[in-house]
This record gives C-alpha cells, sequence and structure tokens, in this order.
C-alpha cells in the first residue's frame, strides 16, 4: 500500500496545473465567480467543460481511440484533486461524462462508441438520465415509460421526473418498458434518446433551494431508432445497474469531494475571521469539535475513494461497493451544512445577498441543496438494502 | 499510487489471526490472562517482534505500513496490550533512540526478550503531554503514572515525564528501585492495566529517548500509538460486523432470519460502512506514520478519533442486533466491549484528537497563505 505517487503521475500534475494557471478566467474564486443567474451559469460550465477539452484535458480517462488520452484511474483523481486545489468551476456535462459515456463504453457497440463518446468529451453534446419516474422511485424497476418497436423504430410513451438539466441537453439515456407482460425486471430496455425529438417536452421543477436543475420530461409518440439501444432488447436492467454503479462510485465520490473540501476551507476561513463576543466563532469548543469531526469526514470521502480506485485497478469489479461510498458521502456532506450553519451562530439565517450573509450566503444554499444527496441516485434506505444484501449477504 | 496491501501484508495479518485463535481463552467470556505467556512465545515464533527491527539491529526492516493489518488481527483478537506496546516501543527506540540505545535493546527486543509498556497518562493531567507532573530532574525521575498496560509483566518501561526543556520519553527498569507497580481494578482486567509509582527513581544519563530533539520523540510515540490503537479498534469492529451479520442471517423471530427486517439490515449496513470509513482512516495514518509524512499528526488524530468512535457504535450495535443474547456474559460480547472502551480513551479520546484536528487544519491554512504571499 502505498499513497505516495509515481514519477510519471507527479508529471501528469504538474502539467495540469500548469494548464490550469492560464486557464482558468483572471481572479478566478476571489473576485470572479460563476454567474448566479441559472441560465448564464449553464453556459458558463459548458464553456468550461469546452476549455477543457480544448486543452486536452476532458474524458482522460477513456481510451485514445474515442477522443480520451487513456489516463490510469489515479491520475483520474489526481485530475480531480488539482481541480479542487485551483477551485475550477464544475462543468455541466458530468451525466455525460460519469454516466451515459461510461455506460456506453462497457455495454454499447462499436458505433455507439464512435457516435456518442467524441461529442461527451467534446461537450457538443450534453446529456441528461431519464430513469425516475413519478410512480418509480426506489422502486425503479417498476418504470412504466413504454418503448413499442415498429419496424427499424421504438415509439416511446411515458413521464420521467428529477431529469436534471434536461433543459441543456442534446441526448438523453432512458430505461424504458419494452414487455409488460414479464417480471417487472425483465421487460426494460436501455435507450439513447435525441431531445430534439418531436414530442418530448421539459417542464421545469422547482427544488426546495428555489432553483429548477430539475424537471419533468414527457415522451408523447418520441421515436428512437433501433440502433439506439444499448445491450439487447429487454437486458435494460442490467445496463442500468452499471450505469448507477458509476453514478454512485469513486469518479463521482471524489468530484464531489473536492466540492466539499473547498466549502469547508472556506468555512473554516469566514469562522477564523467572525467576530464573536470577545473572540472569533472559531473559538467555541462545541463548533471545534464538530468541524474536526467534518475536517475528518471529508478527508475520509477521499480516501475511501482511492481505495476503491485501488481495488478496480487490482482487478476487482465495480459492485455494490459503490453504495457504500455513495451512502457514506451523502450523509457526511448533510452533516457538514449543518455543522456549518450551526457555527455562524446567530448568522445562521442570513442567506442570499443579504450584506451580512457569511460568504455570501453559501452555506444556506449548500445546506438546503443538501438535503438530496441522501435521496438521488438511490436513497439511502436504498443503497442500504444493497450494501446489506449485496456486500453482507443478509437475506431479502 | 496504490491503496491495496500486498500478499505479503495480507498473509502475515492472516497468519497472526491464527496464531490468535489457537488461543481461545483471549476471546472466552471469563476475563483471564492465562494464556499471555504462550500467546507471546507464539508471535515471537512467528518472527512479528523483528519485523519493525532494522536489519542492522537483526531484524527485517519493515515499515508500520507492513504491519497495518496484522494490528488490525492483534485488535480483532484481542491480543495481550504488551504486544503492540512493545511494536509501539520498537518504532519509538527505533527512530529516536541513540547508537547505544539500539544496539542495546533492538535485537532483543527482535527475538522476544523485551516486553515494553507505555507510561502516558496520570491521574489529573489530561492527555496533554504539556501538562504530564511526573517529572525528570537531575536524572531522577518522579510521579505516577496510571493505566499503563501490561505493566506487571513488562521489561522494559517508556515512559513520558516533563524534563527541563519539556516533554520526554524515558527507559525506566521497572524493577528499579523506587518503582512501585499495582494492579488496577477496570473495565478490562485482561489489558492488565497498572498505576505505576516512581519514587525519585535514578536514572543513567542514558535513559532519554532522542537526546537531541526529547519532544520529537514524545510526539511520535503519541501518533504512532494513536495510529496502532486506532488499527485495533477497527479489527476489533470488523470482527463485531462479522458477528452481527452472522447472528442476524440465522435467528429466526417471526418465521424469518432477522436480517431481512430492514430494522436489522440496514444498522449492518451502516455498520460496514463505518468499519470501511475507519479503515480509510486508519490505513492513511499507518501509511502517514510510515512516512514521517507533513500530516502526520493530523492523520494520526483523524484516525483515534474517527476509528474510536467506529468501535463504540459498532460494538453498541452489535449487542443490539444479538438482543437478549448480546447482553450474555456467556456470548462474550463484553470482551470486545471492554477492550474497544479501554482503546477508543488510550492516546488521546476523540474529544482530545479533535481539538488537534482543527488546531493542526487552521496553522496548516495559516501556514499556506503564508508562503503564498512569500511567493507573491
Amino acid at each position: 500500500m502505498d499513497f505516495a505517487y509515481t514519477p510519471a503521475e507527479e508529471e501528469f500534475r504538474k502539467a495540469l496545473r500548469l494548464w490550469l494557471v492560464d486557464a482558468l478566467p483572471q481572479g478566478w474564486a476571489e473576485t470572479v465567480f460563476e454567474p448566479d443567474d441559472e441560465d448564464e451559469r449553464a453556459q458558463f460550465r459548458l464553456d468550461w467543460e469546452r476549455k477543457l477539452h480544448a486543452g486536452g484535458w476532458s474524458g482522460i480517462n477513456w481510451p485514445k481511440e474515442y477522443g480520451g488520452r487513456g489516463a490510469t484511474l489515479i491520475e483520474r483523481g489526481i485530475f480531480a484533486e488539482e481541480m479542487a486545489r485551483a477551485g475550477a468551476p464544475e462543468g455541466i456535462n458530468i451525466i455525460g461524462h460519469n454516466l451515459a459515456g461510461t455506460t456506453i463504453l462497457r455495454h454499447g457497440t462499436e458505433a455507439q462508441k464512435k457516435r456518442f463518446l467524441p461529442a461527451i468529451i467534446s461537450s457538443d453534446e450534453v446529456w441528461c438520465q431519464g430513469f425516475s419516474e413519478p410512480n418509480a422511485g426506489s422502486d425503479l424497476a417498476s418504470v412504466r415509460t413504454r418503448a413499442e418497436r415498429h419496424g427499424d423504430k421504438f415509439i416511446v410513451n411515458g413521464q420521467k421526473i428529477w431529469t436534471s438539466y434536461a433543459q441543456y441537453s442534446q441526448w438523453c439515456f432512458a430505461l424504458v418498458r419494452t414487455d409488460p407482460d414479464v417480471p417487472k425486471h425483465k421487460g426494460l430496455s436501455f435507450l439513447l434518446i435525441d431531445m430534439k425529438s418531436p414530442g418530448i417536452s421539459i417542464r421545469p421543477l422547482r427544488q426546495i433551494s428555489g432553483e429548477s436543475e430539475f424537471n419533468e420530461t414527457f415522451f408523447d409518440d418520441v421515436e428512437v431508432p433501433v440502433e439506439n439501444i444499448v445491450g439487447d432488447i429487454n437486458d435494460g436492467w442490467r445496463i442500468a445497474m452499471t450505469t448507477l454503479a458509476y453514478e454512485r462510485g469513486p469518479e463521482d465520490a471524489l468530484g464531489r469531494q473536492i466540492r466539499f473540501k473547498q466549502e469547508l476551507d472556506r468555512l473554516l476561513a469566514i469562522l477564523a475571521d467572525q467576530k464573536r463576543g470577545d473572540g472569533f466563532a472559531i473559538d467555541d469548543a462545541e463548533t471545534r469539535q464538530r468541524l474536526a469531526r467534518s475536517i475528518t469526514e471529508v478527508e475520509v470521502m477521499r480516501l475511501n475513494s482511492l481505495r476503491t480506485f485501488s481495488k478496480y485497478l487490482n482487478g476487482e469489479e465495480r459492485g455494490p461497493d459503490a453504495s457504500l461510498l455513495k451512502l457514506y458521502w451523502s450523509h457526511a456532506a448533510q452533516r457538514m451544512y449543518e455543522t456549518a450553519l450551526d457555527a455562524l451562530g446567530p448568522l445562521a439565517p442570513l442567506a442570499g445577498n443579504d450584506r451580512q450573509a457569511a460568504g455570501g450566503g453559501r452555506f444556506q444554499m449548500s445546506w438546503l441543496q443538501s438535503k438530496a444527496f441522501t435521496i438521488y441516485s438511490g436513497s439511502s434506505e436504498i443503497q442500504r438494502n444493497i450494501i446489506g444484501e449485496r456486500m453482507l449477504g443478509l437475506p431479502r | 499510487m496504490n491503496f491495496g496491501f500486498d500478499e505479503d501484508q495480507k498473509s502475515l495479518a492472516h497468519t497472526v489471526a491464527q496464531q490468535l485463535a489457537d488461543f481461545p481463552s483471549l476471546i472466552a467470556p471469563e476475563l483471564t490472562t492465562a494464556a499471555n505467556d504462550e500467546v507471546w512465545r507464539a508471535l515471537t515464533d512467528l518472527g512479528l517482534f523483528a519485523l519493525l527491527v532494522p536489519e542492522r539491529n537483526d531484524g527485517v526492516g519493515l515499515t508500520m505500513v507492513d504491519l497495518a493489518l496484522a494490528v488490525e488481527a492483534l485488535g480483532a483478537g484481542l491480543a495481550p496490550p504488551l504486544v503492540v506496546s512493545t511494536l509501539l516501543a520498537t518504532d519509538a527506540i527505533m527512530r529516536h533512540g541513540s547508537d547505544p540505545q539500539q544496539r542495546a535493546l533492538l535485537p532483543r527486543v527482535a527475538i522476544g526478550e523485551l516486553k515494553i509498556a507505555i507510561a502516558l497518562l496520570e491521574a489529573d493531567s489530561g492527555y496533554d503531554v504539556r501538562t504530564c507532573r511526573t517529572t525528570l530532574t537531575d536524572e531522577s525521575l518522579h510521579g505516577e503514572k496510571i493505566l499503563v498496560a501490561g505493566a506487571a509483566d513488562a521489561d522494559l518501561l517508556l515512559v513520558v515525564a516533563s524534563g527541563n526543556n519539556g516533554p520526554v520519553v524515558v527507559l525506566v527498569e521497572p524493577g528499579a528501585a523506587g518503582v512501585t507497580v499495582q494492579a488496577h481494578d477496570d473495565l478490562d482486567p485482561t489489558s492488565g492495566h497498572c498505576a505505576i509509582r516512581f519514587d525519585r527513581v535514578k536514572l543513567d544519563g542514558d535513559a532519554v529517548l532522542g537526546q537531541a530533539a526529547p519532544a520529537r520523540a514524545v510526539e511520535r510515540l503519541l501518533d504512532v500509538g494513536a495510529t496502532l490503537y486506532a488499527g485495533q479498534l477497527m479489527g476489533i469492529a470488523a470482527r463485531m460486523l462479522d458477528a452481527a451479520v452472522d447472528y442476524a442471517k440465522t435467528r429466526v423471530q417471526f418465521g424469518q432470519p432477522i436480517g431481512a427486517f430492514q430494522a436489522i439490515k440496514h444498522r449492518c449496513a451502516d455498520m460496514a460502512v463505518a468499519v470501511e470509513a475507519g479503515r480509510s482512516a486508519a490505513y492513511y495514518a499507518f501509511w502517514a506514520v510510515s512516512h514521517d509524512a507533513p500530516d502526520r499528526a493530523r492523520a494520526a488524530s483523524m484516525a483515534k478519533a474517527y476509528c474510536g468512535d467506529v468501535g463504540r457504535h459498532v460494538c453498541n450495535e452489535t449487542i443490539q442486533v444479538h438482543g437478549g443474547m448480546g447482553f450474555t456474559w456467556e456470548l462474550g460480547l463484553h470482551r470486545f466491549l471492554r477492550r474497544s472502551k479501554v482503546i477508543e480513551h488510550a492516546f488521546g479520546d476523540a474529544a482530545w484528537h479533535n481539538e488537534r484536528i482543527v488546531a493542526e487544519t487552521l496553522a496548516e491554512m495559516t501556514g499556506a497563505d503564508d508562503r503564498n504571499q512569500n511567493a507573491a
């Protein structure tokens, strides 16, 4: 076991660090921030994805033949660390990179790989995820959106929900029912759907944070060419499990860890400067205990991810261990934001643009957003079932 | 970079676990230390005590990382605490001992001739060594230590004391004039906890570890101790998780194994998450102390604070999953509960380490700011 990096890995880090110096906007994270407006922010994140691509830093661990650079998972980890160090913006095509691309890479045909992967890497095509439905949440296998085959097309009818970034996406991958007469897991297929297809409509859903990143997406006689199925017809559940393993996997967890680390560092800096009585907010003993817990948990998130990377590198298969990562980071991050608000004491309610809000109200917004962590990509209860049954072997 | 352990490291842990399993009384319900001498001999035959000793002192020259999984196994098997304290002392002597100290002690450690206990805590000093009231003045040691695990069987004591210029670690023979060892009555009688009085004990000039910078020897002793104890806690926690899962699979109520109920299944899942998270913290600390990494202190504190909480959580939950059986003497879960609790409070408890984590983090942030300003 060695937590140190090889010379080649350090070289990779140096090249990336050099590139980042010029790539980030002047004054980034000090005087220059992401736009407040959601649409402007989406454009900003798209521009950032394209800049990464232009510099050769997009889709780095995918094979070269599809536009990647064949980087190792460890280099992928270094990439995430350096993005964190620089406080780099988020991309908008996370679902394309982490879910659509990885699933196509694993289960797609050669033609699908050639068609879709380069456009994900270049972010010419942004993706959204069509899994959940109003009546198929934790019980994902009971999705009702129908896809009926007519010649060389599927005709899709139904409704998906919680489709993040649907309004900015060119493509959607969806889990649809292709056979209603077999047990529910066995009648599903995995389709790639062009969001420009006639019959698709999107309605934004407002979240408790006030934002509308989520949508309801409606499919009304939407035509999908049969070549856009991933895997065989009625084999969609198996494909979707791959997608979920990636959605909950170490790449995702490490990317998030970096954001949490940045926010925790900002919180510490703010508390160290925040006057309270004769001293500073950071002096409070109870606050310090809870901050220490969050410092540790955010570091453990990183180590959990790196340990999982190493397992895959050493030849182990992706499996229920992804649920373990997700269950951990989601609750740890929620605790961190609760700690953040408690640590701010009387200032905790001040949010948004209030002139006395700490850190521009970021912690209040993040606290609201964090309520989704233990619900999306499989609620904690579902993750616990998976861990209990598939890792520990407890009876169903 | 690779966070996986190699086959040698895994096989060492496996062998240690097997050796300990040969002595059922280690984990039996009755609180006995009858097997301790035999366990010591078995682990000596295995070569455990030579592993950390450098080759120049007749050892194997392995690192703490190489022993990480073996330390988990020692925890899981409720090995006599002298085993781990001797490994800890080996590290201290090897890193900070003078040449003569190393030549005199390490070859004997390697062949299992020296059982070494660590005397750190005092009844009225908390965990902070800067407030340590045991003093070393003019080569005379005076004061009282508590909770020295295995002291009655030890051949050598490593004692933390306040020297003229700060904390020091001193080597003391338990048979020296003025040393009185008295057994405690405590939660885990199998840890062999003793109080030790040092009544103006005369030491020779070479008794201090790391003469040049003695405080560094103390710091490292604390960090490595915290790490080794965190590792043991993870061994206990992993074993308790296994016990809970096994019981949940076989115990039938309401016509089905209780592990089918989400109330039980989810508790087990949360324990599994806690065990893996604790291991992440512990393994990183093993790496950090092996490499003397810049964040060694914080890594060790994170591991100890976190694994302490995990050990407590998993022991409590495992007893709960076992229901009425869990509370019985005969099932023996109390052995792990007791050991876990005393380890949790040794080498700094969670509150103490948490404070250290925050202090280290803030200091690092300030340091980073200063470096940036200097660079600008």
